[in-house]
């Protein structure tokens, strides 16, 4: 029989192979680890941005607009971050398998331990405000970002629908009317002789809002229902 | 400094591992120990010829030795190796560089895979030839016929085989399952009703 150990060891004797060295190993799996982290992160960043859209939207219009809560579901659904998500956690399951270790965990276990990750450190990116942030720059910064997702403004911006969103630029109490800078810049004549307010808001300059009602023509509106405009998100105007 | 064989009797494969990092005589000890047993494992696997499995080996131990120090010494330096001849032999299994050949396999290696997947008391299964078994054992998936390669031949257990072909215990537990299934399957194909 042919002794291969003998053989093996003078060729490695001959061609002076060496071991790689420690320090190769160690930076190769800290690589690893490192990617698996930064997936985490980003993907906290994604369901993060998730949250926020979900909060941001409001989840009791579909009545008002005839439409089934499955529909106005499936039409609010963060479709683009949902999207990162899933490709987050998919780069950081294929990182955690290539750890030392990682190939003893189910892809189950390790998907479920990544997602709950990410949804722990999302959450508290979203109460930090940072969602907020993120989605301000993105908007502003990214081209088509807007056209995306479906974001709050969208959803109050359908004059025809009956809903329209703005900031009071005049008011005429007398009257029970005021004048509004809608999302896109287009002004409008509201009259709010039997509007509900709710919360406790008050028709002042200044004040951001929405409104149910009923579109009059190209410039006039009825309001029926006001609301505060939640969260610190500023229109662009 | 040589070593003898004699200074290395008595180690354990993860101290020779640390005696073979600061001394490459200890290699040799360390390859002597597990060459018969690669060898075998490797014909198995791919059904290659002896000449293609000794290649397959030389590979196997110098990519060893270059990865030596990637070696984790809580774990077993057996799993490890044979985790390194396994993707060895599948690389070159998928690269064609092993010719098929049947090769020829122990009576007690095919009893041993027998005996724990089938019901061997069975009268149908006594009428078989070994020939005839391997020709069925040779038939199966790859990762049927390995993980009853390392399971009934290597008499790996779970955790080994869990380390050996990188997937977790549950996953192994349900492959030893199908791979049981599968060579029930292709008897009863055969017509031998268990």
């Amino acid at each position: 029989m042919k002794n291969i150990s003998e053989e093996v060891f003078k060729k490695i004797k001959k061609e002076n192979v060496k071991p790689k060295s420690y320090q190769y190993f160690a930076t190769k799996n800290y690589f690893i680890w490192s990617l698996f982290g930064i997936s985490i992160i980003l993907g906290s960043f994604a369901f993060s941005m998730i949250l926020f859209m979900f909060r941001q939207l409001d989840w009791d219009i579909y009545r008002y607009l005839g439409d089934s809560f499955l529909k106005t579901v499936f039409i609010s659904l963060p479709y683009l971050w949902s999207i990162f998500l899933i490709l987050f956690l998919g780069v950081a399951y294929y990182n955690f398998i290539h750890t030392k270790r990682g190939y003893r965990f189910r892809f189950i276990s390790i998907l479920l331990i990544s997602l709950l990750a990410s949804v722990i450190f999302g959450t508290g990116l979203y109460f930090n405000g940072f969602s907020e942030s993120l989605e301000s720059i993105f908007s502003q910064k990214i081209p088509y970002y807007n056209k995306l997702v479906y974001t709050c403004e969208k959803q109050w911006m359908q004059p025809r629908k009956g809903l329209l969103a703005g900031t009071i630029t005049e008011t005429r109490i007398s009257k029970n009317s005021f004048s509004l800078m809608d999302f896109n810049n287009q002004h409008w004549e509201v009259n709010a002789g039997n509007t509900i307010w709710k919360g406790k808001l008050k028709p002042l300059k200044g004040e951001k809002i929405k409104l149910m009602g009923k579109m009059e023509d190209e410039t006039h509106f009825i309001a029926i229902e006001i609301r505060p405009w939640k969260g610190q998100r500023q229109f662009t105007q | 400094m040589v070593v003898t064989v004699k200074e290395c009797i008595d180690k354990t494969d993860e101290q020779l591992v640390t005696l073979t990092l600061k001394n490459q005589e200890y290699y040799l000890c360390l390859m002597k120990r597990y060459e018969s047993e690669l060898l075998n494992y490797i014909m198995k696997i791919s059904n290659g010829n002896k000449q293609d499995a000794e290649d397959i080996l030389q590979e196997t131990f110098i990519k060893a030795y270059q990865n030596l120090n990637d070696f984790d010494l809580s774990l077993k330096f057996s799993n490890w190796i044979f985790r390194i001849t396994h993707n060895a032999t599948i690389s070159a299994f998928r690269k064609k560089k092993v010719s098929s050949k049947t090769v020829s396999w122990e009576d007690k290696d095919l009893d041993n895979i027998l005996q724990s997947t089938l019901n061997v008391e069975n009268a149908n299964i006594q009428k078989l030839s070994y020939e005839h078994i391997l020709k069925i054992i040779n038939r199966l998936p790859l990762k049927y016929k390995e993980i009853l390669i390392l399971k009934y031949i290597e008499d790996k257990d779970y955790r080994a085989i869990s380390d050996i072909l990188h997937k977790p215990m549950g996953t192994i537990a349900t492959l030893l399952n199908r791979a049981k299934k599968a060579i029930t399957r292709e008897l009863k194909k055969e017509g031998i009703d268990l």
